[in-house]
């Protein structure tokens, strides 16, 4: 029993562990492009990214974890879309209207501390709710494929994002466009000195293990899950699939608008040109290769953002190398793990390769 | 009101037309894989591959033209390896296009960056600009002339493609095999035709086509590539494969009319004090609005089928009624 529990895990995991093997290995044919050495380079890269020499002066795995925890929630976010069989990619557009959100409701009204935050929170989740009911919408009513429709929306975003940012809320004439920093009172503390470290981390992991509970252990959980996965069984079953698409759609977008609001309350304080440094897609590809779990989001979202840090601070300072390496790496692994069959096919052929050895050295055994 | 009527001038028409060509050759590598059944979502990589490769190698080859060739190439080769994985591996497409569009997205910067410096945007004085070309007899023709003619070689081959494109598509046996495969794969398998084939060739020309198109960009168009070159006309030639019903010459006119967009929106922002933002947007409002309406055509046509069934149904069962 505990055998086969193991089993499963084990496979579970197996496929994403041989992407991102597969993924590091042809990192160092991109180091070798660039020309600089291999090994250092990955010494490097550990580093700067889940090294830690001393909290609060020079370590860099608290930073990593603090660029994860965005990360995190947009994964989820991903993840709740992808469980109910929508394929929506707009987690990007709905960061940056739940960031929005959050920047100016930090400056433009007043509260006690506490307060503030949980009614900026609700309203970042709001607003990006709101960006996610629109292709859930089309989806549903119209057949429109999710898909194209988020990539618009994201693209939309972006351009309402700068205008917002550019002309209403933007608080003086200087070169980059910011807006005005946020009231004292909204601010989510953090736990070190000296970095960014904090309250939204821990709000990240209450989001993980929020939306396993939700996707595992409700009714509403498993109708969602049974219309992604089998949406005519689902029919047959009395679930409502276009109701369940839907609302998946909705809290996938007010997670994303939730790491929004987390990103400029718990780390910039504002926003400003630049801000939009595609936290969606890295969530996205946290998703797909976490498996769909909540968990597995969790993981995939520290270790990108560990790379990207480290290649980032690490590689691009120390060698030179372009620091979209980071991101070239992690598009890898999200294609070798889509790859999964290739993998599997192998695994199995290597299983039946030992089933048959061990046939062989029991009929031996026997004579 | 005279400020917004200087926005309509000749000019327009031509950068319109420029504009256009892009997203027309997408949406014609859109169309045909729509056509063998395969919705191509990696468009927008391949266009971005082409920019990059086509640019890459005019600098190299000391050549704008084997450039052209070089991004078709590229673009054509990634159709090749996506069939591969598709039907070798039966990996879901969705996921498929998304891992090649985030993969170029990065890779084509990491490789700029590695060649050429840490640059954001990387041009070379010895590239050559696709030359525009005159055409002998219209060139002379007073209006038809300055709208038809003086652009470079991608423009005109565009148009070319669209009239290629309907005469396989509808004319010969190739392009009948496409369409079958398209509709029912099964039933076409029991006929005989080898579907991987088909599709994979789809596939294979649906790259070179936006190889091509992101390659008019970045020579053609410009002469320089930057991060995301391409930025989402690859989706917005999708969407014009499906506003155009998936018709090469029906798609045609959806892309020109995309390409008015988006020239529309860059003279309005010239001439006008309108923020940059608001008029940027307007070619993705327009996609998204397109997608909504081909959605709700398809609706309609699909209830006009219905009740036409439920005439003809009950018409047959009272004639059977009387005898």
């Amino acid at each position: 029993m505990k055998n086969k529990k193991l089993r499963r895990i084990f496979d579970a995991f197996l496929v994403p562990v041989l992407a991102i093997i597969s993924g590091l290995i042809v990192m160092a044919v991109m180091i070798r492009i660039s020309g600089a050495p291999i090994i250092e380079s990955y010494q490097v890269l550990l580093e700067k990214s889940f090294g830690c020499e001393k909290i609060g002066f020079n370590c860099p795995l608290i930073s990593t974890l603090e660029r994860a925890t965005p990360i995190i929630l947009t994964g989820l976010s991903a993840t709740v879309a992808f469980q109910s069989g929508m394929f929506s990619i707009g987690q990007e557009g709905q960061f940056l209207m739940g960031s929005v959100m959050a920047a100016w409701l930090g400056y433009a009204i007043q509260l006690p501390f506490g307060l503030h935050q949980l009614v900026i929170i609700a309203a970042s989740m709001a607003a990006g709710a709101a960006y996610g009911y629109i292709p859930g919408l089309l989806k549903v009513k119209l057949k429109v494929n999710e898909l194209l429709s988020t990539i618009m929306l994201n693209l939309v975003a972006i351009q309402i994002f700068i205008y917002l940012l550019e002309y209403p809320l933007r608080a003086d004439r200087t070169e980059v466009a910011h807006s005005h920093i946020i009231e004292p009172t909204a601010i989510l503390p953090t736990f070190f000195r000296g970095a960014k470290f904090g309250w939204g981390f821990v709000i990240a992991i209450l989001a993980v293990i929020g939306v396993y509970l939700y996707l595992w252990k409700t009714k509403s959980g498993y109708e969602m899950r049974m219309a992604g996965q089998a949406s005519r069984f689902a029919l047959f079953g009395g679930i409502p699939s276009d109701k369940a698409a839907i609302r998946a759609m909705i809290i996938s977008g007010a997670l994303s608008g939730l790491a929004g609001a987390v990103e400029v309350l718990g780390v910039h304080r504002r926003i400003m040109g630049g801000f939009a440094t595609g936290i969606g897609f890295d969530g996205l590809t946290a998703a797909i290769l976490g498996q769909r779990n909540p968990f597995g989001a969790l993981i995939v979202a520290i270790l990108f953002a560990g790379i990207k840090l480290g290649s980032q601070l690490g590689l691009q300072l120390k060698f030179g190398i372009p620091r979209e390496l980071g991101g070239t790496i992690t598009g890898f692994i999200v294609f070798f793990v889509a790859a999964r069959k290739f993998y599997e096919n192998n695994i199995e052929r290597v299983r039946e390769w030992f089933d048959k050895r061990r046939a062989a050295k029991l009929e031996e055994e026997v004579n | 009101m005279d400020g917004f009527l200087s926005v309509f001038t000749i000019e327009l028409l031509n950068s319109g037309i420029r504009l256009a060509t892009p997203v027309l050759l997408a949406a014609l590598g859109g169309t045909i894989c729509n056509k063998s059944g395969v919705l191509n979502m990696a468009l927008e990589a391949k266009m971005l591959m082409g920019a990059f490769v086509g640019i890459v190698a005019a600098y190299y080859l000391n050549n704008s033209y084997l450039g052209l060739l070089a991004a078709m190439l590229a673009g054509g080769l990634m159709g090749s390896i996506f069939a591969f994985l598709y039907h070798r591996y039966n990996i879901n497409l969705a996921i498929l296009a998304t891992s090649f569009n985030l993969l170029v997205l990065e890779l084509t910067v990491y490789m700029m960056r590695v060649m050429f410096g840490n640059v954001g945007t990387w041009s070379d004085p010895s590239i050559e600009r696709l030359p525009d070309i005159a055409i002998p007899v219209i060139k002379d023709i007073p209006f038809i002339g300055r709208i038809f003619s003086g652009y470079n070689i991608v423009v005109y081959a565009s148009w070319a493609f669209v009239i290629v494109l309907y005469v396989v598509l509808y004319k010969t046996k190739f392009g009948r095999h496409i369409r079958a495969v398209g509709e029912n794969i099964e039933s076409a398998e029991t006929v005989g035709i080898n579907a991987k084939l088909i599709q994979s060739l789809a596939l294979f020309l649906s790259g070179a086509f936006a190889g091509l198109g992101g390659a008019f960009l970045s020579i053609g168009h410009l002469k320089l590539f930057t991060r995301n070159m391409s930025n989402g006309r690859g989706w917005t030639g999708l969407s014009a494969a499906l506003f155009g019903g998936n018709h090469p010459i029906t798609t045609f006119f959806a892309s020109i009319f995309f390409g008015y967009t988006e020239a529309f929106a860059v003279r309005v922002q010239n001439v006008t004090e309108l923020s940059p933002q608001l008029v940027e947007v307007l070619p993705h409002l327009a996609t998204l609005l397109i997608l909504v309406l081909v959605a709700f055509r398809d609706k309609i046509r699909v209830s006009l089928a219905r009740r036409k069934f439920r005439e003809n149904l009950k018409k047959a069962v009272a004639s059977q009624e009387e005898g």
